[in-house]
């Protein structure tokens, strides 16, 4: 029998065409969705518990939103603010805070689960971005309830108001909400990733968590220096007030309102560098 | 398919060195104070120049004893880890570089580590594997018949991951990792923690899908049984360098092969009595306890049966055990011999 010499066996690369690329996106959302799906699942699995959490969450925004009511039952208005201004921008808070905590949970467990137990391994052998595993790897239910009484407040605020948008305005309010969520990502994104350099489990995140209530509230009432550390330090002003304001506040925050995006974009840009930064550190120290 | 030795390599693996950057803690309070102003930091080697070729569809045992730089190894060839210089191509791609490409064509099971979904049914994190590889729904269920058949899934398929036992995850984590079909397949201790029986149908498994899909697999493993039942070839890595690479045999050779005889009396005698029952053998003979004593030879000397037949007709025996050398025990036994430094 002849004897062919065989040659060397190449493992073919993925074609890198235009088409495959354009197309990536649409296949990593389809991932998110199916993950989102077998997550729903799998929390439907223990109904009495999903329940139980659901009816606490719901129990203690419903408490924010008495808070709020006590609190105007006192004061006419805030520096000009009135009530339903007020509510309508706590309404809107709620939507990029809800999107936020969907995927947040896996942020928090990070350093523990994925650095120290070193299940980040794993995740760098599957032939997707590792970020999008990670955010996929679980759900915090706890956004629906902010996202469905985010939604129900905003409009009961905004018809209160009497509040006609136009189709331009309501357009943009996914748009800004998504923005305001990005904004969040970023900020514990790249505090989440700081935990590639450090051994010790972080502290910082729950203290900036702190900080996302003073968003629900307009900045102008905080003195200049707090009003500026939320625009530009930790820009957590964008998440609520600046978008929201657009819609009870007046044209003058138009402006204001539509850098939500970019500010969005860049916050998230600068967390999502960072994390970059982390996993090639973390895949040249092994550590 | 079994493996043609001279065909190109699949895997190519060239002075491979990974470096570690250690702190060095002081003690004491004191010392606690020096280490944040000061801290004191070495390089630690894990691996150090390690060079092997692995042919396409060979099975290599890559063993050696903990910290000897196993992980370490495979964490680069996986693409998990850059390692500090040398190189490594696999069928042309470099895994840290081009770790897109490369995880498509390989398989992992990490010892204790899931890749598993806890909470969902085994089918559905399956379902998740067949979209995150992106495999054509008739080779999904093309593969899943066969690894179903060979490993007996059916039966727990719809059960959620944590109800499984250490067995049927094992088989699961086996199934998840050759889901897409890959060319490479990199075991961490694909054994470990397993009673006899899933221990047997895991290597009966691997030897299946070595010859019926070709895949090329390595294994790290501390139970000498995988080896001899899996490997050919053994690669032996120690303080991280390879200090064998060869087969079994070879090794068994090298080392010399000793076995430990374990004797239960029913009646006391010193060891002394022993040995004169085995008198001519090249037997050591000592007393472990009580009515235990312990014969100590080599199986390239004698056999076994010749030392069990002496004993055995020369006084009562309540009870006999053959020990073989562990893993750790045959590289220690290499390390003794100075022979760390002749590679074959």
């Amino acid at each position: 029998m002849e004897r062919v010499s065989p040659g060397p066996v190449l493992l073919p690369r993925r074609e890198g065409g235009l088409r495959r690329r354009l197309r990536e996106p649409a296949r990593q959302a389809s991932i998110f969705v199916a993950y989102f799906a077998q997550f729903v699942k799998s929390r439907l699995a223990y109904r009495v518990d999903f329940l139980v959490d659901m009816t606490a969450n719901l129990l203690s925004l419903g408490i924010q939103l008495l808070v709020l009511a006590a609190l105007f039952d006192k004061v006419e208005s805030l520096r000009g603010w009135s009530y339903d201004q007020v509510l309508f921008i706590y309404g809107f808070s709620l939507l990029p805070l809800g999107l936020f905590n969907l995927v947040s949970v896996n942020l928090y467990g990070f350093s523990e689960q994925y650095i120290i137990e070193g299940d980040f391994d794993r995740i760098l052998l599957r032939p997707i971005n590792p970020l999008a595993q990670i955010l996929c790897s679980s759900f915090g239910t706890g956004g629906l309830n902010e996202l469905v009484l985010g939604g129900a407040v905003t409009v009961y605020a905004g018809t209160r108001l009497g509040l006609a948008p136009g189709l331009a305005g309501y357009a943009l309010l996914p748009l800004l909400a998504v923005s305001a969520a990005l904004v969040y990502t970023g900020v514990f994104l790249g505090l989440t990733a700081l935990s590639f350099w450090m051994e010790d489990r972080l502290g910082l995140a729950p203290p900036v968590y702190n900080v996302i209530r003073f968003s629900r509230y307009p900045v102008t009432i905080f003195s200049p220096l707090v009003r500026l550390l939320l625009t530009f330090v930790l820009p957590f002003a964008w998440v609520a007030f600046y978008p929201a304001a657009w819609y009870v506040g007046g044209p003058q925050w138009e402006r204001v309102a539509l850098l939500t995006p970019v500010v969005g974009g860049l916050t998230f840009g600068l967390g999502y560098l960072t994390w970059v930064r982390g996993v090639r550190r973390y895949t040249s120290t092994g550590s | 398919m079994t493996a043609d030795p001279s065909a190109p390599p699949l895997i190519r693996v060239r002075d491979l060195c990974r470096d570690y950057g250690v702190s060095r803690r002081r003690e004491g309070v004191r010392g606690g104070v020096v280490d944040l102003l000061r801290p004191r930091r070495e390089t630690l080697r894990a691996v150090d120049r390690v060079s092997f070729d692995v042919a396409p569809g060979e099975m290599v045992g890559y063993i050696g004893a903990n910290g000897a730089g196993k992980s370490t190894t495979i964490k680069m060839l996986t693409g998990i880890l850059t390692p500090t210089s040398g190189t490594v191509d696999v069928g042309g791609l470099v895994p840290w570089r081009d770790r897109g490409h490369y995880t498509r064509h390989i398989g992992a099971v990490f010892g204790q580590r899931t890749q598993l979904w806890w909470d969902l049914a085994v089918v559905e994190s399956f379902r998740l594997l067949q979209k995150i590889y992106e495999v054509p729904d008739a080779d999904y269920r093309r593969q899943l018949g066969r690894l179903d058949e060979l490993l007996g899934l059916g039966e727990f398929l719809h059960q959620p991951v944590r109800k499984l036992s250490l067995g049927q995850r094992m088989r699961c984590e086996l199934a998840a990792a050759l889901l897409h079909s890959p060319r490479l397949l990199f075991l961490d201790e694909p054994t470990i923690g397993l009673d006899v029986v899933a221990k047997e149908s895991v290597r009966t498994f691997l030897r299946d899908i070595r010859e019926s899909q070709g895949t090329t697999v390595l294994l790290t493993t501390h139970d000498l049984g995988d080896i001899q039942q899996l490997c050919r070839r053994v690669i032996i890595i120690d303080r991280g360098r390879v200090v064998y690479d060869g087969d079994l045999d070879g090794l068994r050779d090298r080392v010399g092969d000793r076995v430990e005889l374990h004797v239960e009396l029913r009646t006391p005698a010193a060891s002394a009595d022993l040995a004169a029952d085995t008198a001519g053998l090249p037997v050591r003979w000592r007393e472990a306890a009580g009515l235990q004593h312990v014969a100590d030879f080599s199986r390239r000397d004698i056999r076994g049966a010749e030392v069990i037949k002496r004993v055995v007709n020369a006084r009562p025996v309540l009870d006999l055990r053959v020990a073989e050398q562990s893993i750790e025990e045959i590289v220690r036994g290499i390390y003794r011999r100075g022979d760390a430094g002749d590679l074959p």
